[in-house]
């Protein structure tokens, strides 16, 4: 029997020409980064890269075909993979935090996208039979439903098109010069929870089973002072690529203990007992302090510009990685403010006592000597206008009107579309520059408002990004890093819920017995009636 | 008991030559000094007449943004040109523009009257000067700068000319009248009406309309031909026909829902959406409706219908400030014949003043210090409404009940 072998042979081609062409290589990769920050906090940052290898976005045009990309995935996440190709988006990056980023004491995030609840952005090409804003629609309504958030809210009346401030982190494919267009969109008062977390580990590969991700323990992750997640989805020369990101700042002084050590065990309640087997790296990364009496149990295997590094993969089946830092002495609260850990810092108030107008302030302040120039961007709903003849700018209370330049505007539409602002400041070295611009506050109807109405609204925050940052100093990594202004809170003016069929009848009958009176005079005439006797 | 209630004191009489004068200039120190910024007032300036909001759209003009793809600018594109090319914009000179726009409407109330009686000159000039310039409801809004106040100048000065037989003045300043508030559409019929006929008073006398209707088309032509050319410029101003919609719409439409001293703002907050089109179709129709039956009525006296469709302007527009009743309650002063037939002056006087206490009261109690809600403010702007409803209901009984004359033993007089 010659011919068995051959048709083996021949099989065997067969098989390996079939994935050769259709199924495309994945790379699957996880990190952790722990850094001590100045206040005692403990900052971690998990990181889950998926690449699909030589894939590229879907061309919007082919949306009107049937789709004939086989989505064989064995690591990249089928539900989001079908998402992507179903609207054609060639780049997407979703947020969901909670609380607010202390730039000054915890400097610049791992992961730029710190904003106050969800913040949503995708790069999308016209083209398509449908529409870029119908795709959007789409986009929201399913990763709503992929991450049980309330993505769907993110509704007209909340996005804008900034395409300067969050420029596309990946490449845009050139389909013969076909534009693309950015879609933004934030909702500051959503929260993260743990409903959100459970789909975010689904789209891993181990899920939380083994490797890193077994770290993600959600009564520990939303415990922390801060915690947020993200969503990145990015077109790059080698394929696209999925990132999926965790951070949180967890306080180890919380507990009765005054030294800020920290453990797996202590910080998430657990630890690696296996590793995930798909992933082709799979590291710890523990940032060293530069000073101070210190053990970090077990050693790291490589240390490089103080930072400890952990294979994970060098791991020992039948041991446990549990990461301990123990300090020597008690942690001591930094009562003068250290060296600057970030170029300038930002406030963002909005005052005013009345609830029909009001004024936002912005306080910048330049921590190094040279002038640095910052894009300033709100996404401002409509439910509070802007003033722009009545912008002030004051640096140690002298008017600089000319330190704003480039100043884009899109006026917001009452009841559907909100502001966006974007404009270029100037803030001369070691100064604190003053932002003022008078709004007023809309006046809503009784359906517009949220059930709690006397809660108020939350504001989507401030957007600043440093350009050209003087060259050779410290903050050259800062350069078109985002930095997100703490949310703010607005009180609108409410109406009596109680009362729309009140003063339905209320004002038409003023209406009517006006209108009544008025057309009783002038359909009767006056006569005189002689009294007789 | 007398009816007569107003007469003219002896001492303005005397001295009404200083009147105008010495008011424009009390009224100029007061502009200048600022005493208070009531550019924010919602009872004197609406998000159509804002002064705040004008300087936005000036700004966004002369930045080269187009003030009318959105957000609050709703004035007319040819306030927008006249401030960025003729008139100058500075506070100083606003205060300066806006005295001249009251003494302008002061000037023309005086004129109108003239113009009634037949007279170059008459005895009361100067308590009809006072009453527009001492009217609280009308100075109030100009040192808000709200531009209401050039309104009411335009609406005077074209009813001055109307009355002087003056068409192409009376129709070009119409024109520029209805282009910056949309609202005075209804004062086109008994203008034109009152162009062909005259402006005497007839109200003790009616008779049958002595206007030539033949007259009439070539005006409409005239006003057309106005119109049109100004709504152009507006067009090449603004660079497209987004300020239409923006302007006049928003009198339709109400999007902005800032409390004011009319009925619409929170009738329409608390509207149901799905009724919303419709109620909006109903408030301005009804505005409509009381064009032709008052032009019918008076027709013997059509200066006396411009007066009573103000008054159903004052009380039912869709953005109203003070001074749009106010110019209504001013003019009243024209038409001293009819006071001893007004119905129940005493009661509607104390509607008003009623009205005047508690609408800046609540307002405060509502927004400033939360301590009242949004039904205190218009639970006052319901009486306000009555107020300028009863005034209206009353002039519409007096200038009827005028041609009846005054009550005799052994008769009665009955409306059949």
């Amino acid at each position: 029997m010659h011919w068995r072998p051959a048709c083996l042979l021949v099989l065997g081609i067969f098989t390996s020409l079939i994935h050769g062409t259709h199924i495309a290589e994945e790379q699957f990769e996880e990190e952790l980064v722990i850094k001590s920050l100045e206040d005692g906090r403990v900052a971690s940052t998990f990181t889950f890269t998926t690449l699909l290898k030589d894939a590229s976005p879907r061309d919007p045009r082919t949306l009107a075909l049937e789709d004939d990309e086989p989505q064989h995935y064995t690591l990249f996440p089928l539900t989001l993979g079908q998402l992507l190709r179903q609207y054609a988006i060639t780049e997407l990056h979703l947020t969901l935090n909670a609380g607010k980023w202390k730039y000054d004491s915890w400097g610049y995030p791992v992961a730029a996208g710190v904003g106050t609840g969800a913040e949503l952005y995708a790069w999308l090409a016209d083209g398509a039979p449908s529409s870029i804003d119908e795709r959007w629609q789409g986009l929201r309504n399913a990763l709503a439903g992929l991450f049980c958030a309330s993505l769907g809210s993110l509704d007209e009346q909340r996005t804008t098109s900034p395409h300067l401030s969050f420029p596309p982190e990946g490449l845009l494919p050139d389909w013969d010069g076909l534009p693309h267009e950015i879609r933004h969109a934030s909702h500051a008062s959503e929260h993260v929870c743990t409903e959100n977390l459970t789909p975010f580990l689904k789209l891993l590969p181990c899920k939380s089973l083994s490797g890193l991700a077994s770290l993600l323990n959600p009564h520990r992750m939303f415990d922390a002072d801060w915690h947020g997640m993200g969503l990145h989805v990015l077109w790059r020369p080698e394929g696209v690529e999925v990132r999926l990101n965790f951070q949180m700042v967890s306080d180890p002084l919380r507990s009765s203990t005054k030294k800020q050590d920290w453990s797996f065990s202590s910080l998430y309640d657990r630890t690696v007992v296996r590793t995930c087997p798909v992933a082709k790296s799979s590291r710890a990364v523990v940032s060293l302090p530069n000073n101070g009496v210190y053990s970090i149990v077990p050693e790291p295997s490589t240390i490089e510009a103080g930072k400890g590094r952990y294979d994970l993969k060098d791991k020992k089946p039948d041991e446990t990685l549990d990461i301990q830092m123990q300090w020597g002495a008690d942690f001591e609260y930094p009562l003068t403010s250290p060296a600057s850990l970030v170029p300038f810092s930002v406030q963002r108030k909005l005052h005013g006592p009345t609830q029909d107008r009001g004024q936002l302030a912005l306080v910048l302040q330049n921590h190094g000597s040279e002038t640095i120039k910052v894009s300033y961007l709100e996404t401002m709903p409509w439910l509070v206008q802007f003033y722009l003849h009545t912008i002030q700018i004051k640096v140690d209370g002298v008017r600089r009107d000319d330190l704003i330049s480039n100043i884009s505007y899109v006026l917001p539409v009452p009841h559907s579309r909100p502001a966006t602002f974007y404009s270029i400041l100037t803030l001369p070295g070691r100064s604190t520059v003053t932002y003022t611009i008078d709004v007023t506050k809309a006046f809503l109807m009784y359906t517009e408002h949220p059930p709690d109405a006397q809660r108020g609204w939350d504001l989507p925050p401030a957007v600043f990004v440093l350009l050209d940052p003087p060259s050779g100093g410290q903050h050259v990594a800062a350069q078109g890093f985002r930095v997100y202004s703490p949310s703010l809170l607005v009180d609108l003016a409410t109406p009596d819920f109680s009362m729309p069929y009140n003063v339905i009848i209320f004002t038409c009958s003023v209406v009517a017995f006006i209108f009544g009176s008025i057309f009783n005079l002038l359909s009767r005439k006056f006569v005189i009636v002689r009294l007789d006797g | 008991m007398s009816k007569r209630v107003v007469s003219a004191p002896h001492d303005l009489t005397t001295s009404s030559g200083f009147i105008l004068p010495a008011l424009v200039a009390a009224r100029l120190a007061l502009a200048l000094l600022q005493p208070f910024d009531l550019t924010h007032d919602h009872h004197l300036s609406s998000p159509l007449t804002s002064y705040a909001n004008l300087q936005e759209g000036i700004y966004l003009f002369k930045q080269d943004i187009d003030p009318y793809s959105g957000g609050i600018v709703r004035h007319s594109p040819l306030y927008l040109t006249l401030f960025t090319t003729i008139l100058p914009n500075s506070r100083f000179s606003a205060a300066l523009l806006w005295t001249l726009c009251d003494a302008l409407g002061a000037y023309a109330m005086m004129n109108i009257y003239r113009a009634r009686q037949g007279i170059k000159t008459s005895s009361r000039d100067g308590l009809v000067a006072a009453m527009y310039l001492l009217n609280p409801y009308l100075f109030l809004p100009s040192l808000a700068l709200s531009t209401s106040s050039i309104e009411n100048a335009l609406v005077l000065l074209s009813i001055m000319f109307a009355s002087q037989r003056k068409p192409s003045q009376t129709l070009l300043v119409y024109a520029f009248l209805l282009h910056v508030s949309l609202s005075s559409f209804l004062f086109l019929a008994p203008l034109l009406l009152l162009l062909i006929s005259e402006p005497f008073s007839h109200l003790a006398s009616p008779r049958a309309f002595s206007g030539d209707f033949k007259k009439l088309p070539p005006l409409l032509g005239e006003f057309a031909v106005c119109f049109i050319s100004l709504t152009m410029a507006s067009t090449l101003i603004s660079g497209g026909f987004s300020w239409i919609g923006q302007t006049w719409g928003a009198s339709l439409t109400l999007p902005d829902l800032t409390p004011n001293v009319g009925v619409w703002w929170y009738f329409f907050t608390e509207m149901f959406d799905h009724f919303r089109p419709f109620f909006l179709m109903v408030f301005s129709v009804h505005l409509l409706i009381y064009i032709a039956p008052i032009c019918i009525k008076f027709q013997y006296d059509m200066l006396y219908a411009i007066f009573l469709l103000a008054g159903i302007l004052g009380t039912f527009k869709a953005f109203p400030t003070l001074s749009d009743p106010g110019l209504f309650l001013s003019m009243i002063s024209l038409f001293p014949e009819t006071y001893p037939y007004l119905r129940y002056p005493i009661v509607t006087s104390l509607l008003h003043l009623h009205a005047a206490l508690l609408l800046p009261l609540f307002h405060h109690l509502w927004l400033s210090q939360g301590t009242g809600n949004a039904n205190f403010f218009y639970a006052s702007t319901l009486v306000f409404a009555c107020a300028n409803g009863a005034a209206v209901i009353d002039c519409v009984w007096a200038g009827l009940r005028i041609a009846i004359g005054e009550e005799k033993e052994g008769i009665v007089i009955a409306q059949e």
